[in-house]
């Protein structure tokens, strides 16, 4: 196998030099930017494109408000039932969506604390019916959540149970990607893994005829909670 | 103006009448109009087909023909597309040719482009009363971005109704000697835009390039559905006279 | 050689009597052609993207050495482990190895076109491995025993029914072939195989060099299990796929999900800096990072063909080629077909003779050029190609003699003259209703499917001179 240091020395070659080049300069970048009024206009372009990817979404204020929502898309489901274990979720939610399930008297497994087993954790996952996360951002122009892993979330917890609910705050949502993307670089290294979701799993590779829920979560839902708001 | 015609190789064998009518076009228009000996073709079909040096010992014979043009105009985007797009590349190592093929590029048009771009006549009083359709060659299109000058001259045709064509940004096939290269591929492609064609319920079809023109037509004479097909220039030519 | 040019006309014959498959590759190359038209729309001036996306892509590979040496750098930092392969026969041996020291008996894979590429199913299966493609596409195409027919929408070409019929034999039942019954199937058939997967193997999008991440786009959900669930993971890239920083990475994922499906972002995208950190509770624990070089440095150190390396595969080439629209994509016979696929082919896999058809798949339209997000002048490398493939000497005799004879007689026009007034003479005996009709090939090539006019009994040139001696003459301008 070809050594790294041969492997590069022969691109530099290639490239007409004998050893690599020192840091490039950065190209420069001018495209136009997407820019959005505010807050309330972000929110509301967020939920447009959200629910045009066929996603579920709402705006709360409230536990109240909360309640009703969870209600209303989930009550038909055995969520109450703790033998069942239906619900999965982070260790740490939103206080509006800790009460809420709390008001409820729907149990929450905390995925992380679920099982020692790392197997055991994604059989668990796999057979719950609702999987519940926060989100670190929202990107208002694609409809997208994102969220970065560490030891108190669970990347299977949006990607195993056949439905996923989303809690972000307002103030976390951002017009477009590169403000995201400038976040995380802030944040230096990145966590092991950055999930941006864009609505539910979809394919088109049969017919092209679009098919919701092949791999990951059938129905995806965003609540927004309305906190201190940006600008 | 002083105006050297191009008479590219497929008008000139072909379709001798387009290059006659430009000329009548344009002396029509008050320009002096000439075309100069020696000149037989862009190089485009040898280039095309990877043949470089054959294409360069003919692209060579071109720029000389029109060395002392002031204006050179031909009717066809593919054969001034050649010019623009790649006799930069076929010369680059010949730097006496290469500020040659500068200077024609510089001094090089298509028709519609000339008399719309150039002279600012886009009107020319012609009349012609059909339903027409217009097939925008890639060429034009992609290499020279001529979009609105043929367009602009249709326009300006008294009783000429323009219909639109579905899926025009397609290649019609001709492709040079992709026809007979590939001659089942290439086929199937002006099938479908004869499909289009056929579709678009015109009576008449137009274009400025006679490769083009004479692919989809022959095609369709093939098929026994033949639709009388023009180049913009001996529409204006005919128009003009009525 | 004319082995190859049967096999390749047998292909092309095969598509093109594939009703089916024409119709299917309209319909999908349309479809993604008018998403990308309209996604493209939000971004204010689309051109302006392109511009930026070539000029990042532009840049990495002009700087591939130090990108590439800071990435390698990255992954090992992250804790991953680097393999970097020659070829495909290294790449390929490297994944094996992996596998047996990890006893690995069952192996999920997300899409990866390199590993297409490097052939490496048929090389894990052949040593009794398990190895399951994911994605929809990739999967019906594997079950098929096929090789993908479009770069983003694999088994375009097959009709539901015949989806249905290759599920048949492993749901041991019989499936209706309605879209959600097949879909559903394939969630459950393949849940049992996520959540048992010993390796996970996936593609990359795009490296970032300055973190060691691995982005991967996927629209199921299953670039995500392959690379959550095993407890290691194995990604395979061709070693230009990077950028400098997520900086870089907002321009092209912009580029990418729109140029690709029309989407604005896919429904997953997601930042890998793997393995995963030592509490958390999922994610791999190994991974390890396979860049494969075949040829791609050849190309690097080519200055006509380097741009062919600024490919972000989203395969809008594809879906604006009037070529690919006729034939779709096996016609091609290469893991990569469409424009791009004619491009890079021949560069990766240096073989005149199986591939050199490849740069004639075009009719040099300029649409692939028009439509690629980071402005690869795709048409032109196609052209360029084939004086590369005339200079190698790998055309044929009776072409390069058709080619002297045009530059004996285009260089001088009065041979040319000539010519003609004999061509108007010699063409009678196919003149039929004034045009010619059959003649011998490649003459014969035109007028099956066409008439061709006659040669004019006068040529322009010729015309144009009569007229000017009349001029003289007469005095008067007879052209008026």
């Amino acid at each position: 196998m070809t050594t790294p240091s041969d492997f590069i020395s022969q691109l530099a070659t290639k490239l007409g030099r004998s050893t690599p080049s020192q840091t490039p300069d950065p190209v420069p970048i001018h495209v136009p930017e997407y820019r959005l009024s505010g807050p309330e206009e972000r929110a509301t372009v967020f939920l447009h494109n959200w629910q045009a990817l066929g996603g579920k979404g709402a705006i709360v204020k409230s536990t109240d408000e909360t309640v009703q929502c969870l209600k209303e898309w989930f009550g038909e489901l055995p969520l109450d039932r703790p033998a069942q274990q239906a619900i999965v979720a982070w260790d740490l939610l939103p206080t509006i969506a800790e009460s809420a399930f709390t008001t409820l008297n729907w149990p929450l497994v905390r995925y992380p604390q679920s099982a020692l087993d790392t197997r055991e954790r994604y059989a668990i996952a796999a057979q719950a019916e609702l999987g519940v996360t926060g989100a670190d951002w929202g990107i208002a122009l694609s409809g997208t959540v994102v969220m970065n892993s560490n030891p108190q979330r669970g990347r299977a917890v949006s990607l195993l149970p056949p439905r996923h609910l989303t809690f972000i705050e307002t103030s976390k949502l951002q017009d477009n990607l590169f403000e995201v993307l400038e976040a995380i670089s802030a944040t230096g290294s990145p966590p092991a893994a950055i999930e941006l979701i864009t609505g539910p799993s979809r394919t088109s590779d049969i017919e092209m005829d679009l098919s919701i829920g092949v791999h990951g979560p059938v129905e995806v839902c965003v609540l927004l909670i309305e906190d201190e708001l940006k600008d | 103006m002083k105006v050297s015609l191009f008479a590219t190789c497929l008008t000139n064998a072909f379709y001798p009448e387009v290059d006659l009518t430009m000329a009548k076009i344009l002396k029509y228009l008050g320009h002096t109009v000439d075309v100069p000996e020696g000149q037989a073709c862009c190089g485009q079909i040898a280039f095309n087909s990877g043949y470089i040096s054959d294409a360069r010992e003919v692209a060579r014979t071109l720029i000389d023909s029109f060395e002392h043009s002031e204006i050179v105009v031909g009717p066809s985007g593919s054969c001034i597309g050649m010019i623009h797009h790649y006799y930069p590349f076929l010369f680059e190592n010949d730097p006496v040719y290469l500020a040659k093929a500068h200077d024609l590029i510089g001094k090089s048009y298509e028709f519609t482009q000339f008399l719309v771009d150039i002279l600012k006549q886009p009107d020319l009083g012609a009349k012609y009363s059909a339903k027409a359709t217009y097939h925008p060659s890639c060429h034009a299109t992609r290499f020279l971005e001529i979009v609105e000058p043929p367009l602009k001259l249709l326009e300006h045709v008294k009783g000429l109704e323009l219909l639109p064509l579905p899926e025009a940004q397609l290649c019609c096939g001709f492709g040079g000697t992709f026809s007979v290269k590939i001659p089942k591929i290439s086929e199937a492609m002006v099938a479908e835009k004869a499909e289009h064609v056929l579709a678009s319920g015109a009576d008449l079809l137009l274009g400025l390039d006679m490769g083009c023109l004479m692919n989809i037509s022959g095609y369709l004479e093939k098929i026994n559905k033949p639709v009388k097909t023009m180049h913009i220039i001996q529409l204006l030519g005919e128009g003009m006279q009525g | 050689m004319t082995m190859y040019k049967e096999i390749v006309e047998k292909r092309v014959d095969k598509a093109l009597a594939d009703d089916f498959l024409r119709k299917a590759t309209r319909r999908a190359t349309d479809r993604l052609r008018l998403g990308k038209f309209k996604a493209a729309q939000d971004l204010g001036d689309w051109e302006d993207w392109r511009l930026a996306g070539e000029a990042i892509r532009t840049q990495v590979v002009a700087n591939l050495d130090f990108y590439l040496k800071q990435l390698i750098e990255q992954v090992e930092k992250n804790g991953g482990h680097v393999h970097l392969a020659k070829t495909p026969v290294e790449a390929v041996d490297i994944v094996r190895k992996l596998v047996h020291e990890h006893d690995a008996k069952n192996v999920i894979k997300s899409k990866s076109m390199v590993s297409e590429e490097i052939h490496l199913n048929s090389a894990l299966e052949s040593e009794g491995v398990s190895v399951i493609e994911t994605d929809l596409g990739e999967y019906i195409i594997q079950v098929a025993g096929e090789p993908p027919s479009h770069i983003i929408v694999p088994a375009m070409h097959k009709t539901r029914q015949q989806v249905a019929d290759l599920f048949e034999p492993i749901a041991g039942h019989t499936l209706s072939s309605d879209t959600p019954t097949l879909t559903k199937f394939v969630r459950q058939e393949m849940r049992e195989k996520f959540l048992h997967g010993d390796i996970g193997i996936t593609g990359c999008n795009f490296a970032v060099a300055n973190t060691g991440s691995i982005v991967m786009v996927t629209n199921e959900g299953n670039g995500r299990m392959v690379s959550t669930l095993p407890r290691v993971q194995i990604t395979l890239m061709g070693m230009e796929r990077i950028v400098p920083s997520f900086r870089e990475l907002d321009v092209l994922l912009n580029l990418l999900g729109r140029s690709a499906t029309g989407q604005r972002l896919s429904s997953y995208t997601t930042i890998l800096t793997p393995p995963k950190h030592s509490s958390d509770s999922d994610g791999p624990e190994e991974f390890h990072l396979v860049i494969l070089d075949h040829n791609r440095s050849e190309i690097l150190g080519d200055t006509t063909f380097r741009r062919a390396l600024n490919c972000i595969r989203c395969g809008a080439c594809f879906n604006v080629c009037p070529v690919y629209r006729q034939i779709g994509g096996h016609a091609y016979g290469s893991v990569y077909a469409g424009p791009i696929g004619s491009v890079i082919t021949p560069l990766l896999e240096k073989d005149w003779d199986k591939w050199g058809h490849l740069p004639y798949f075009s009719t040099l339209c300029g649409a692939c050029t028009e439509g690629c997000p980071v402005r690869i002048p795709l048409h032109d490398l196609l052209v360029k190609l084939r004086a590369r493939k005339t200079l190698s000497g790998h055309t044929p005799q009776i072409e390069k003699r058709i080619f002297q004879g045009y530059r004996y007689m285009f260089t001088h026009e009065k041979r040319l003259r000539q010519a003609l007034r004999m061509g108007a003479h010699l063409q009678r005996p196919f003149v039929k209703h004034e045009r010619i009709v059959g003649g011998p090939p490649p003459l014969s090539n035109w007028t099956k499917s066409r008439t061709l006019p006659m040669v004019a009994s006068k040529s322009f040139m010729q015309m144009w001179s009569e007229l000017k001696l009349s001029e003289k003459s007469s005095n008067s301008d007879p052209i008026q």
